[in-house]
Order: C-alpha cells, then structure tokens, then sequence
C-alpha cells in the first residue's frame, strides 16, 4: 500500500471530477465540461463485453464453488503456488517451533540439576545460612582418640575407607563424613568387607518449639522399630527455647535406615548431619592376638605347675598363672568392648527449636496430599519455566519470521507495481 | 451495473465474506458479490491487460481467489468490492509481470480496440475512434484508473481504494488522465 495522501484536493479538481460523476449519472454539466463529459460517456459505452461463452464458463464456476478447472494453466499454476507457499510457511513455522521446543528442552534439562539441587537445598535453608552446618573439609572423629580422622564429603566418602585401610599399617584411617543441608542426606554405607569398623553418627534435627516432644517421640518410634537403645536422653520442653539431646545405640546393620529414618522425621527438617567411620581393625587384631598369647602362656604355665616339683616353682608359676588370666581377662574385655562398639553403632540426636518445618509433612517418604500440592507446584514452575523459555526463544524467530514476510510483502507489492509501469 | 451491494453503516464487529449476515448466508453474499462484479471485473482487467483471453483466466483466477480467501475480507477495510477489485488487481498485475518475463505481446493492442460502428453518426464515430486510440496509448498505470472509473463504474472513493491511495489522490490521477486524453483527442481531430 502506497502511504495515503490526505492533502486536500484542488477545486478546480474537485469540480472536474464532479462534473464527470454528473455526466455518468445523467445529469447536466456546465458546458465548460462538455468535452471531458462526452469523452467521460464515450469510455463509459466503451466498456469492453464479457464473451458470453466465458460468462457461461463462470457460472459453472460458480456452481461447482470455484473448484479449479484441469484446463486453466493459471488457475493450476496458482494453486500450485498458493500450496507450495502453504507447505513453505507450514514447516518453517514447524521448524521454528522445534528449534524453539529443542532450545527450551536443552535450557530446562541444562537448568535441571541445578533445579533440584536448590530444591533439596531449599527445604534446609537455615542451614544453607549456617556457617556452624556447613560441610567441614577436614575434622578428627571425636571416638578416634590418637589416630587422626580425615573426614570427606559425602561424595567421596565410599571410595576413601578401603585406600585408607590399605595405608593403616601403624595407625587406622578413619574416614568421616559429614553431610549437611539436606533433608534427606544420602545413607553413607563404608565398605566394612573383612574389617572391623565402628560406626557413629550425629544428627542435628530443627523442629518447632512446640513440637519438640512430638519429635522427641518419632526418635523413640525410631530407635525401637530398628531394635536400638536409648542410652540417655534428655527433652526440655516449653517457651521459645525447646531442646532434646539423645545418645542412642543401635545395630550397625541397621545403621543406614535409622539414619534415613530420623532424618525423614515428620516435624523436624535436618539442620547438620555427621557419619563417622573408624577402623579398628589392626586393633582388635592386636588384642586377640595378645589374648591368643596369654591363653598359651596359661596353658603352659600350667601344665609347667603340674610338673612343679618345689614350692618355690609352684609359687613362681601361679603368680605367672595369676598374671596371665588378668591379662586374659583384660583383654577378654576389651575384645568385648570392640566387639559391641562394631556391632552397635552410637548415634547422638540433638533437637533444637528452630524454624517450623514447612507444613508439608514428608513422612517416611509416604505420599500424600500436601507432597503431591508440593510436587504439582513444582511442575507447574518447572513448565513455565520452559514455557517462558519457549516463548524467548520463539520471539526473535516469529520477529524475523514478520520481517522476512513484511519485507516479502513489500517487494512483491513494488514489483507488482512496477510491472505497471513496464507496460 | 445494475447490481450494487448496500453499504453497511456503523460496523463495529468484523465482518468477513464466511459469515451469516441479515439473514443472507455467506454463499448468498458471495454470490451476490460475483453477479454484480462479474462484468466490471473483467472489463476491468481486460482494460489494463489488452488481451482478452488472458483476461479471462485473470477473472476467473480472481474470483476463484476471492472465494478461498473469503475469511480475510474485513468491511472495516473497505467494501467488498474493492476487496475483490483489489484480487483481481493483483492477478492482472502478476500477468504482467509474468508477460513480462517472458517478453511476448500476447496480443496486438490495436486488436482491443473495439469496434467504433456502434449506429453512432459519424462525427460520434470519428470521436469514439480518436477516445479509443488515445485510451490504448495511455500508460497501463492511467489505462487502469479509466478501467476502474469507467468500465467498473466505480465511485473515486473506490478507485482509491483498489489502488490504495487516498481519494483526492486517485482524483488528482483521474483528473490529470482526462485532461490527457481530452488533449490526445484534440490532437487527433
């Protein structure tokens, strides 16, 4: 379209013209118009004649709803064009949605790590904001006593135990891992093939003020479902300030699920969480070993008493004797020490008032209402993301796609008119 | 000539070419549209092509178009007939071009000029002749406003429309064609 011209027009103009309009509606004009008044009538009558064959051509036409005729070389080659268009317009737009779909499918899958990284992060966030609950890079177990505990992150935690076993010749590694910051952290299982490992744990829970009784009731829950045992415990409830601390004992076996359990609490979200591994095994070794050799030396005192033949052997030889079954017993004993802090691993609870846990209980990982609002919710983000996403990458291609026909629009008008002027 | 649509005063809501109006079905609508355009029509493009029979697939093509393209008609961008002019204007220029490209004068355009022996006199008759040839040697641009005007009888607003140009635009081009012709024909007398 040519720009409008809204000048006004000239009123010698305007009269010239009206005076044609005049002369072809049958009325009179002033005689200075007589002579574009009759050239005005002699176009008019000049009119070229519809054939009366292509009249009766376009009737049928008309009656078969201008279905093209196979005999038109213009109306086919039209339709063809007007397809060929139709199908280039069609799979450039299917093409730029795809692009576009591909784009947002790269963009979400590319931001879903990071998605549910934030989520698990998210349903911590005093700890995210805690420096005291951040992952620690290096810490002593506090049972290690004199061997040096080198604490790894969770992610190395599994491969870390068995290279620092093989390098325990004169002192035990004892690989801890701490993890922090998830509500549900990731069961730490150190590979114990063949040696002797104790197992601790500590768990920091958050809960509301007012439900600390309520967690402190879920732990004891805890502790009996996996045959365990409440060394002591202590629950202060009341004010602002609520607080529960649990020792608590239980088979190293079901170490792992105590911990997933007491961390899936329904009213408590996980503020820190420590695992702590230690390798005693050259130790226990040392002591059977020690015990093995008392044992014999008992035996050989013995049978040496019964050959005794003075008084003084026999007193020398049951002092030996006296010795060797305290030795016994001692070592009796720490064998036995060893032995229950292998098969029970110690987990120490503590429970601060803090801020509530979302109303969304996640108990055990059960289903129910609220997860399932939660989970909705989530997707419902997670789709409009994507869709938000489509729709950025989809508007520089619908731009260009507009200026590419705008400009195609505008070329083929020019040289439509241009073919006006060739003629 | 006979056949003029009414014209609608006061549409607001849009209005396309596939849509039941007072009780007339788009077809009956459409159909009105083609029997009273048919005629202008192709005078019309025979006019600006000089050839008849590619005038005819010009027609036929342009109401063929029309028909198909029935949903994009919008009043509140002029009259339906300026609609369908505007079709066949764009067809009969796309000739063009294509005669253009392949560079073959289809016709002699001393064969379209029809016949002057109408039963005028003969003063009438030199005078039709000296119309008719002034007419065929006019530029297709001014041959097309005498087209529209004359042979389609449409209304100075009309013509503005099919060429999208403002009515004291297509007026001024009216009026300067005229003039032109008013003096080719002085010329020849």
């Amino acid at each position: 379209m040519r720009l409008l011209d809204q000048d006004p027009i000239d009123p010698e103009i305007a009269a010239t013209l009206d005076a044609i309009d005049g002369t072809l509606a049958g009325e009179p004009v002033d005689a200075r118009y007589a002579e574009l008044a009759e050239i005005a009538l002699l176009l008019a009558s000049d009119r070229p004649q519809l054939p009366a064959e292509f009249a009766r051509s376009m009737d049928e036409r008309l009656g078969r709803r201008f279905a093209p005729a196979p005999d038109s070389a213009v109306l086919v080659k039209a339709v063809r064009r007007g397809r060929l268009a139709r199908r280039f317009w069609v799979r450039t737009g299917a093409l730029a949605a795809g692009l576009a779909l591909v784009v947002a499918i790269v963009v979400v899958a590319g931001g879903g790590g990071a998605g549910s990284s934030m989520s698990s992060s998210s349903s911590v966030p005093a700890v995210l904001s805690a420096p005291s609950t951040s992952r620690s890079a290096a810490s002593s177990s506090a049972t290690a006593g004199s061997i040096a505990a080198p604490t790894s992150s969770s992610g190395a935690a599994a491969g870390t135990p068995s290279r620092a076993d093989k390098a325990a010749a004169s002192s035990t590694a004892a690989p801890s891992a701490s993890a922090s910051g998830s509500s549900a952290p990731q069961v730490l299982q150190p590979p114990t093939t063949g040696r002797k490992v104790v197992q601790s744990a500590q768990l920091n829970l958050t809960a509301a003020a007012s439900r600390i009784d309520a967690v402190a009731q879920e732990v004891y829950d805890v502790v009996g479902q996996v045959n365990g045992i409440v060394n002591n415990s202590s629950v202060t409830q009341g004010g602002a300030n609520g607080y529960a601390s649990f020792q608590l004992s239980v088979p190293s076996a079901s170490l792992p699920q105590t911990m997933s359990r007491l961390s899936q609490l329904a009213y408590a979200r996980v503020a820190s969480r420590t695992d702590n591994t230690q390798d005693i095994t050259n130790q226990y070794n040392a002591t059977a070993s020690a015990l093995a050799d008392a044992r014999a030396l008992r035996t050989s005192l013995l049978k040496q008493l019964a050959n005794a033949a003075t008084t003084e052997q026999v007193q020398s030889l049951t002092a030996q004797i006296h010795d060797a079954e305290a030795s016994i017993s001692s070592d009796e004993a720490t064998l036995g020490r060893l032995n229950n802090q292998v098969n029970f691993s110690q987990i120490n609870v503590q429970i601060n008032a803090g801020t509530p846990p979302p109303p969304v209980a996640h108990k055990s990982g059960g289903f129910g209402i609220g997860r399932a609002a939660h989970d909705a919710g989530r997707v419902l983000t997670v789709a409009a993301g994507g869709a938000l996403i489509a729709v950025a990458a989809l508007t520089p291609v619908a731009l260009v796609v507009t200026l590419v026909w705008w400009v195609g629009a505008a070329v083929g008008r020019r040289r439509r008119e241009q073919a006006l002027d060739s003629v | 000539m006979d056949h003029r649509l009414v014209r609608s005063v006061g549409v607001t809501e849009t209005d396309t070419l596939d849509r039941t109006v007072s009780g007339r079905s788009w077809w009956e609508r459409f159909e009105e549209l083609y029997r009273s355009s048919r005629d202008d029509v192709y005078a019309y493009v025979v006019t600006l092509l000089r050839d008849p029979a590619a005038a005819e697939d010009v027609t036929a093509l342009a109401f063929e178009r029309a028909y198909r393209r029935r949903r994009t008609f919008d009043r509140r961008r002029g009259e339906e007939r300026a609609w369908l002019f505007g079709i066949a204007r764009n067809a009969a220029l796309d000739e063009l071009r294509r005669r253009r490209r392949t560079a073959t004068l289809v016709t002699d355009p001393s064969e379209d000029v029809p016949d002057a022996d109408q039963g005028d006199g003969a003063e009438v008759a030199l005078r039709r002749t000296a119309v008719q040839a002034a007419l065929a040697k006019l530029p297709a641009r001014e041959r097309e406003i005498i087209a529209l005007k004359f042979h389609s009888g449409m209304s100075n607003a009309e013509v503005a429309r099919v060429l999208g140009v403002s009515e004291s635009n297509a007026g001024t081009l009216l009026y300067r064609t005229m003039e032109k012709l008013r003096k080719a024909c002085n010329a020849t007398a």
